[in-house]
């Protein structure tokens, strides 16, 4: 049975994107088996199908694996894994009689996005003030040698980085709470 | 009851409501969702994400009560705080039907 793997990267608040990705992976009869690494994922050869697949953030669901992932598997969704805070889940179009998510409303929505900014973006935001802010003007200011100029456009290119997800996060936030 | 639960729960959502009305008698997650669909005649279907958050959320603000575990399967019932809550909805719900009929 064929396997592939593929490198795709997506920022925080990019989970609907990346779940849009895996289900037109299984369209193509590729259906996910694992994230190896941040931005790694291994697909495993099956029919094609049109398969829904949600991401959860939910500590303490991890905690209590059983009964958290029991009220999903009541409800017609596999538990694939969890990675990195996530948990993987699918379910086929087939046994939806409407459009399904594991989210029902937008406050469930917002409250998911709320513990990842809690666990995912306060320590980004700790970081790119500590560090990444300040390193980055202080190599500016510094810059003469070509050493000095190596780190200044590793902190610039942190900088945007960080900054992009940001604002990523920032705008994603607003759209959910807006609708 | 403090403002926390007045300010999250003092209108809730329809998720919160149904949640709640159910829980007046011991009821897990997916028992839950099933009756909802039964009382909406499928116009509702509660999602496993949105259910698993509520509930713990709710246990966590002493809303309701975990009773015991069925195969996995999380039993809560409303504590005195849940009961005072759900009626300040229904209250709410029928002075909202109230004033729909009046005012045209």
């Amino acid at each position: 049975m064929g396997k592939k793997i593929m490198v795709r990267f997506f920022t925080i608040p990019e989970y609907e994107r990346e779940c849009l990705f895996l289900q037109e992976q299984h369209r193509q009869g590729w259906k996910l088996d694992a994230v190896y690494f941040p931005g790694i994922y291994l697909f495993e050869a099956c029919e094609p199908e049109e398969v829904v697949y949600q991401l959860d953030f939910n500590e303490e669901g991890r905690k209590e694996l059983h009964s958290y992932v029991q009220i999903f598997r009541d409800c017609g969704w596999e538990y694939l894994f969890s990675f990195m805070g996530y948990s993987y889940f699918r379910k086929p179009v087939k046994d939806m009689q409407q459009e399904e998510g594991i989210f029902c409303d937008d406050a469930s929505r917002l409250d998911m996005m709320r513990r990842v900014f809690k666990s995912r973006m306060i320590p980004l935001i700790v970081l790119f003030a500590l560090v990444i802010l300040p390193q980055t003007f202080l190599q500016a200011s510094q810059r003469d040698g070509s050493l000095h100029s190596f780190f200044f456009y590793t902190y610039v290119v942190l900088f945007v980085f960080y900054l992009y997800i940001f604002v990523r996060f920032f705008l994603h936030y607003r759209r959910v709470s807006r609708q | 009851m403090d403002t926390h639960i007045r300010k999250v729960y003092v209108p809730m959502t329809e998720t919160g409501f149904y949640i709640l009305l159910c829980l007046q008698q011991p009821m897990h997650g997916y028992g839950i969702v099933q009756k909802v669909k039964e009382l909406t005649e499928g116009t509702i279907l509660l999602s496993p994400g949105t259910m698993y958050g509520s509930l713990s959320k709710m246990e966590k603000d002493g809303l309701i009560a975990l009773l015991r575990e069925e195969e996995k399967r999380k039993v809560y019932q409303l504590t005195d705080l849940g009961c005072e809550v759900l009626a300040l909805e229904k209250e709410r719900i029928v002075r909202l039907y109230r004033n729909m009929k009046e005012v045209r």
